[in-house]
């Protein structure tokens, strides 16, 4: 999308009616007086200035429709995904279903006991495997999307917190240490399981290390938390070594459509799907920071389900 | 365990072969395609558990488990949802399904909850009779 100007053919407009105003003046001043002139002369260097900056003001609110436009355009299209993905998931999730259950039956139906001796046997069994592992992965991916559309109301289960942040850090870990950036865990071994929703936890964790990596954008560290708090809860904290947040942003931050990045390079979204995610599950979510300082997100999830 | 199983699930292929599959395990297997030949079925037999999907044409997961509660109430019913949609799976619950599973899972995840609903329904029948 390109930046438009609405009053592009009309710039010249002050200019000419300043000229027509300055020829009239002479006649005037000679006719009427030189008081008529150089009222005719005021009028033209006031209106000019008045167009001048009518003409700014107009540029500035294009360039807020243009930040607006692209809002609108991302809305649009979160809603379009998650009528999609909805509509879809049923869909996708019945044909894997019947996939998943034929590579299952087939496993049962090759038990080794009637392949010893036979040298492909391994390898069907490998393929079989493979089969049901991709099923699973799609079925992520349908959860996934849902998740992307906060279209899926949260499907609570035993979550190992402390494995699924591992996961997460081993996920952005390879190019976080490209730019040189460390990631740090901390977790308490003593951690107990919390009932919660995987797939929508990876998603809220992954979108914090990837935006303490983006803050870091070259050699720093980031560190990731766990503890138990109270009897009844555990606390999720994702600290970074960048730049911090600013004051006047940081009571905007989990807003929906409120980036720090620049146009096209994010969506505003995360933190506010971030903020979503846990609230739903009953849990919040901070941040804190201080210029230079870099910036901490603490999560607090109870260890039962409450409605959030 | 040698319950009988009643499974209900408009994809033809699915329910053929998750019965063979629930089959090999010893138990008693009847697949149908539609929620209003289940309650057909359900008035002339006697089922232990049904397996029912969420999502079928006509008359729905939720509607069959409501009439299924109003001519067998002992019956336990195991939802199965293609759709990740925890609000119906409560609402089953509140219905008086005994639990819900999502599309697709392992054939053992739903032996577990065949088996526990099984042994409810066993308890329960104990106690009242």
């Amino acid at each position: 999308m390109t930046a438009r100007s609405p009053i592009s053919g009309s710039n010249l407009v002050p200019y000419i009616s300043v000229i027509v105003l300055f020829f009239a003046a002479a006649p005037l001043a000679l006719c009427c007086g030189p008081l008529w002139g150089l009222g005719a002369l005021g009028v033209a260097v006031i209106s000019l200035l008045t167009t001048r900056r009518l003409q700014r003001r107009l540029e500035k609110t294009a360039g807020t429709d243009w930040l607006l436009d692209e809002g609108l355009v991302q809305a649009q299209k979160m809603a379009a995904i998650g009528q999609l993905s909805a509509g879809v998931a049923h869909e996708i999730n019945n044909p894997l279903a019947i996939i998943r259950q034929e590579a299952q039956w087939m496993q049962t139906l090759l038990h080794p006991d009637h392949f010893q001796g036979v040298e492909e046997a391994k390898e069907l069994y490998d393929s079989l495997r493979e089969i049901i592992q991709q099923v699973d992965r799609g079925k992520e991916i349908v959860h996934n999307l849902l998740d992307f559309a906060r279209k899926r109301p949260p499907v609570l289960q035993m979550v190992a917190v402390n494995k699924l942040i591992q996961d997460m850090a081993a996920l952005v870990a390879k190019e976080a240490d490209q730019k040189g950036i460390k990631i740090n865990l901390r977790l308490a071994p003593d951690l107990p399981q919390i009932y919660a929703d995987a797939p929508q936890l990876r998603q809220v964790i992954l979108n914090l290390l990837n935006n303490a990596t983006y803050a870091i954008q070259r050699k720093g560290e980031v560190t990731v938390t766990t503890r138990v708090a109270g009897e009844e809860a555990l606390e999720i904290i994702v600290s970074d070594t960048g730049p911090g947040i600013a004051p006047a942003d940081l009571p905007r931050i989990f807003d929906p459509f409120f980036t720090t990045k620049p146009p096209g390079q994010g969506t505003g979204l995360g933190l506010s799907i971030c903020h979503g995610i846990i609230t739903k599950l009953g849990g919040r979510i901070t941040a804190t920071s201080e210029a230079g300082q870099g910036a901490t997100f603490t999560i607090t999830l109870p260890l039962q389900p409450r409605e959030g | 365990m040698n319950a009988k199983i009643l499974l209900v699930d408009d994809e033809e292929r699915f329910r053929t072969t998750l019965g063979k599959m629930l089959k090999a395990q010893g138990l008693e297997v009847t697949a149908l395609g539609s929620g209003r030949e289940a309650l057909t079925e359900l008035g002339e037999k006697d089922y232990d558990v049904v397996v029912l999907d969420m999502r079928m044409p006509d008359l729905d997961g939720i509607a069959t488990l409501t009439e299924i509660k109003k001519i067998a109430p002992q019956i336990e019913v195991i939802l199965l949802t293609g759709h990740a949609s925890l609000d119906a799976a409560v609402e089953a619950m509140r219905l008086g399904g005994y639990d819900y599973l999502l599309k697709p899972c392992p054939v053992e995840d739903l032996l577990a909850k065949i088996e526990s609903a099984y042994e409810r329904k066993v308890t329960r029948e104990g106690k009242s009779g």
